[in-house]
């Protein structure tokens, strides 16, 4: 037996489903050709809460084998198929299944049977087996409970029994044409399922049933929907039945619903099939389509404009460190040339505080007498002056480090250098030279005075003589000692003033070996300073820069490598789209009789 | 100052406050005019749901349906006037055809009219009058143009709930919920109403449906207007009827169709069957027989054992006792919806007292809540265990409203022992309402009682 063309697309189309990891939809497929394969046709009946679904069941099938109350009743989809002997069963899991009831559901007196009773929470659907004629072909008829009423479960579980469904009977009373609910809700069924057929019930109980009827009709074509409709009414039927009153089983409207059932779902099950693949492949093929063709129309724009922004990103950021790394020279260059004047300025400004200060000294003190003192004084103050000005140096420094690292284009945690200054560059200045200090020995002292006293003398005794008095008298040897004296004074402040200018002399000699080697010192230390951070940023910026030309360079090879990448995708593409569209027209065409012939 | 003294008090004081706002004052104004009137009572429900016959029954007399907003009051004469803006206010007549009135509102087409009024001579309008609102219409128009609402379905829908929802926290102080067309439940059999009447309360006690009405009745809106507005002519072809064997009888009420056939074995011409099946639906020929058989065999018997069946009665009690009585509360509530629309529309700097009155008053409207619990707790939706529940519904006001009353004191005390029994009572609720033994409902229930025991103890102090 050659297999239907219908299996060969479904088949086609699992694959399709397959090689677009479309498993979702392989999954519903499978489970569609599973059904067709099935030789029984499950019919839905589907609606609204309390409009006779159930009753629609018992009265197709001439028992009450489903529930029926005037409050919600169907809590759970009930599939009635044939049995050779009546028999019930209860689905309590999706795998578990275990056989309740087996009594026989024909008789039960009350409305609300067994199977009714067992139905739980944790009951998915109920299984009937009856002896009926309409049966014995397979057909299986699923009563659903109320689409819309306040327990979602509800609906829930009637969509997921839909998707399995081969034909709809929707049901809508008489008593009210379709809302615009019911309609949403047909809508729905339509996507999942083209077999529809709607049943308008209880035309029993509803005078203005004809009025109903045609306004249904109105509202369908209003709406697009090519849906056959049969205005029944199952409590007539089943009177009937009990009566074996021929006139009113006709009057209840059900011989045309059986014969349509009879005609377009059990006999014509494989045009129904086609029907069904044609609208499943077809949903799955346009499922499939729509994110191909999303991907190529978006290809140029979105996935080129990633690489090429990555790539442009990655320059941007090269040109950005070139400009920072100058910028960064620049600083440290500028901040180490003011440092070194600053620190010059200082330095020179201490010497001359300190040698101001020995000036004021040596005007009154003795350098015979106090020179040891002074000079440790003069020691310790240059120690303290270099100190201060180095730790100065070192702090500006320190200071110039980090604001180079603020101007480096990035942040790292490792921007700061670990040590950039030199070993201790305090050696030792030459010690003080002690000045020449001349003392003022007593011969030199007498010699001094008798010197002096000799003008004195001779002074005073030319003037005594005069009147008549020896040279040598008195008077003038009182001159003399006079003179003498002044003469020695004279001649130890002299000395004194010698030895204060020979002392000055000498520290500021010291002071300036001292400012020479130091500033000397200090230049170097800070020419040290600007070496080791020059060499440590020009590492970092070089170290980065390479980073950044690598990650260009990559991204320049993803903007090559995406172009053929992308020439290639979209070939692909185009070819997967061209075979879906061809397999699309398949489909359509298995469809297409199909759906002619029941408008 | 009770509720409906203060929202008299602040709406004349945003009349002030907006008096140079032309837009603001005509409001308000009609708000001053409204708030004199009766309560008003909107019956809403989807297209179809039954909405005219309900409002029909309610009067008493068979109205013909006018397309849009119509409002139903008490005045001396029949009169309705037609308004659709731009068009100044117009009389229209009114008609009587076939035993219906029929509102003559020819040369206006649907969409153009706003509403019409309606003044109908009737006992029921004087104390509610009633608005029959077009099918489609949103929850804001219903719950805004109406003090209270009756909503219409045919079985609780998603749509249906929706709608409730959508009036925020009115419907559960100024809803009642109508189970219409009752008599189509389960197919039109002789005990529909009895089975539409355990659906309601079913519904009454359901965790979805509870908190978004009062009440929920059961009514066959067909049955009670034909009940109301029955014809003698009616009754004698009813009477006719039942005069045939049961056996017979039954054969040709199967079906509407076969009801208005031909071989019909009383001489009843197929245009009076046509009309009984109009006004009475095939479930309502099925009744109106089978009980002039059980006895009710004269017209006044009848009419009464019909309207007291189409569950009438209980929705005219239901209207009287959460929506009648309770009309200052509910007037109070459209007057305090309609400032906070104005002072949010229109802030103003004169208007800062207001703000914080309405605020205030929103804000103590525990007697709402109270006045729910009390209904919860009477008609059973709430229980408690043992004799909590009495004493819940004293404490909310079912015995008095002042301390002494709600405290169960059967003697005068001071102001200390009042504290102290107050605080006693406090502290016993406030374990409740956190009980885990309690459910839910209960909890909430003990949580209403507690604030109401705060609220003694503020005023003590």
């Amino acid at each position: 037996m050659m297999a239907p063309p219908w299996l060969d697309v479904l088949d086609e189309t699992i694959k399709v489903c397959v090689t677009h990891n479309r498993h979702d939809l392989e999954l519903r497929l499978r489970e569609k050709r599973a059904r067709q394969l099935d030789p029984t046709v499950r019919v839905l009946v589907i609606g609204e809460a309390k409009q006779g679904k159930s009753q629609l069941v018992n009265a197709l099938i001439n028992a009450p084998v489903c529930a029926v109350g005037d409050d919600i009743t169907t809590t759970v989809p009930t599939f009635v198929r044939h049995a050779e002997t009546p028999s019930a069963a209860l689905v309590r899991s999706a795998s578990r299944r275990s056989a309740i009831a087996s009594s026989p559901t024909e008789r039960v007196p009350v409305p609300i049977d067994q199977v009714a009773q067992q139905v739980g929470h944790e009951v998915v659907r109920a299984e009937i087996g009856i002896p009926r004629a309409l049966l014995t072909t397979g057909l299986v008829l699923i009563d659903t409970p109320g689409v819309g009423d306040l327990r979602p479960a509800h609906t829930a579980s009637t969509f997921a029994v839909l998707v399995q469904a081969d034909a709809v009977l929707m049901v809508s009373d008489a008593t009210a044409e379709l809302t615009a609910t019911e309609l949403e809700l047909l809508r729905k069924v339509l996507e999942n399922c083209p077999n529809v057929t709607v049943v308008v019930t209880k035309i029993d109980i509803s005078p203005q049933w004809r009025q109903v009827v045609e306004r249904n009709r109105a509202l369908l074509a209003r709406a697009g929907i090519s849906a056959q409709l049969f205005p029944v009414s199952s409590a007539l039927r089943l009177r009937a039945a009990k009566s074996g009153d021929k006139g009113l089983n006709a009057e209840s409207g059900f011989p045309d619903l059986l014969a349509c059932l009879q005609r377009d779902v059990v006999a014509g099950s494989d045009r129904l099939a086609r029907r069904t693949v044609a609208a499943a492949a077809g949903s799955a093929i346009t499922q499939l389509v729509a994110p191909l063709r999303e991907e190529l129309s978006a290809q140029d724009s979105r996935r080129t404009a990633d690489t090429i922004g990555a790539l442009h990103e990655a320059q941007r950021r090269i040109d950005e460190l070139r400009r920072r790394s100058a910028r960064w020279q620049t600083v440290l260059a500028d901040e180490m040339a003011d440092l070194v004047s600053d620190i010059e300025y200082d330095l020179r400004d201490r010497t001359r505080t300190i040698l101001r200060e020995v000036d004021r000294t040596f005007e009154e003190a003795d350098p015979a007498t106090g020179w040891d003192a002074f000079e440790q004084w003069l020691e310790d103050n240059l120690t303290e002056a270099a100190t201060t000005n180095f730790s100065w140096l070192l702090d500006r420094a320190e200071w110039v480090a980090e604001k180079v690292a603020r101007s480096f284009p990035v942040h790292r945690d490792d921007l700061l250098p670990p040590e950039i200054f030199p070993d201790d560059v305090l050696d030792r200045v030459n010690k003080l030279d002690r000045p020449r200090i001349e003392s003022f020995s007593l011969p030199q002292k007498a010699f001094t005075g008798l010197r002096g006293s000799y003008g004195g003398v001779l002074m005073f005794g030319l003037v005594t003589s005069l009147a008549g008095m020896p040279l040598i008298n008195v008077i003038s040897l009182g001159a003399g000692a006079l003179f003498g004296g002044k003469s020695i004074k004279d001649e130890s402040d002299t000395r004194l003033k010698r030895r204060q200018a020979a002392a000055r002399a000498a520290a500021q000699r010291h002071v300036d070996d001292f400012f020479l080697k130091f500033s000397k010192d200090c230049r170097d230390a800070a020419r040290h300073v600007q070496r080791s951070l020059r060499n440590h940023f020009t590492t970092l910026a070089e170290e980065l820069q390479e980073t950044l030309l690598e990650s260009a360079r990559s991204a320049k090879r993803a903007v090559q490598d995406d172009q053929t990448e992308r020439e290639r995708r979209a070939r692909e593409i185009r070819s997967d789209l061209d075979a879906l569209v061809a397999l699309y027209k398949r489909a359509q065409a298995l469809g297409g009789p199909g759906l002619e012939l029941s408008a | 100052m009770t509720p409906h003294a203060a929202a008299w008090a602040m709406l004349n004081e945003a009349l002030a406050v907006y008096r140079d706002s032309p837009r603001a004052t005509a409001f308000l104004r009609a708000q001053l005019a409204r708030f004199g009137e009766p309560v008003r009572v909107a019956v809403a429900g989807a297209p179809g749901a039954g909405k005219s016959t309900v409002v029909n029954s309610l009067i008493g007399e068979e109205i013909a349906p006018v397309e849009g907003l119509v409002s139903y009051r008490d005045g001396p004469a029949p009169r309705a006037v037609v308004i659709a803006p731009p068009a100044p206010p117009q009389e229209v007549p009114i008609v009587r055809r076939d035993g219906r009135q029929r509102v003559d509102s020819g040369a206006w087409r649907s969409q153009q009219v706003e509403r019409v009024l309606v003044d109908w001579p009737a006992r029921s309008l004087r104390e509610t009058s009633l608005l029959d609102t077009p099918g489609g219409a949103s929850p804001e128009l219903v719950f805004g143009e109406a003090d209270a609402v009756v909503y219409l379905m045919r079985h609780m829908h998603d749509a249906d709930l929706r709608f409730l929802q959508a009036g925020g926290d009115r419907p559960s102080v100024s809803t009642v919920v109508v189970l219409s067309r009752a008599d189509e439940i389960g197919g039109g059999r002789i005990d529909a109403l009895s089975s539409a009447k355990q659906i309601a309360r079913r519904y009454r006690r359901d965790p979805q449906v509870q908190p978004l009405c009062q009440n929920v009745v059961a009514v066959a809106g067909l049955l009670a207007v034909a009940a109301r507005t029955l014809r003698d002519a009616e009754f004698d072809a009813v009477a006719a009827l039942a005069a045939l064997p049961r056996t017979d009888l039954e054969e040709h009420l199967l079906s509407a169709d076969r009801f208005v056939g031909h071989d019909f074995p009383v001489a009843l011409a197929p245009q009076v069957r046509q009309g009984l099946l109009e006004r009475f639906g095939i479930f309502g020929v099925r009744l109106t027989a089978t009980l002039v058989r059980q006895g009710f065999d004269t017209r006044t018997k009848l009419v009464g054992q019909l309207v007291q069946r189409s569950g009438l009665g209980e929705l005219r009690d239901a209207i009287g006792q959460n929506f009648t009585e309770r009309h200052e509360v509910l007037k109070a509530l459209s007057v305090w919806r309609a400032l906070e629309f104005v002072l949010r529309a229109e802030p103003r700097q004169g208007a800062r007292k207001l703000t914080a009155d309405l605020e205030r008053a929103l804000a103590s409207a525990h007697d709402l809540k109270e006045l729910r619990l009390l209904a919860a707790l009477q008609t059973g939706r709430t229980t408690l265990p043992g004799d909590l529940e009495a004493e819940a519904v004293r404490i909310v006001g079912g015995e008095g409203t002042d301390p002494v009353a709600r405290l169960g004191m059967d003697f005068e005390p001071d102001e200390r022992s009042l504290r102290l029994a107050v605080t006693d009572v406090l502290r016993r609720w406030q374990d409740q309402a956190v009980n885990p033994v309690l459910d839910t409902a209960q909890r909430a229930a003990a949580g209403v009682v507690v604030r109401s025991c705060e609220g003694m103890l503020t005023r003590l102090s």
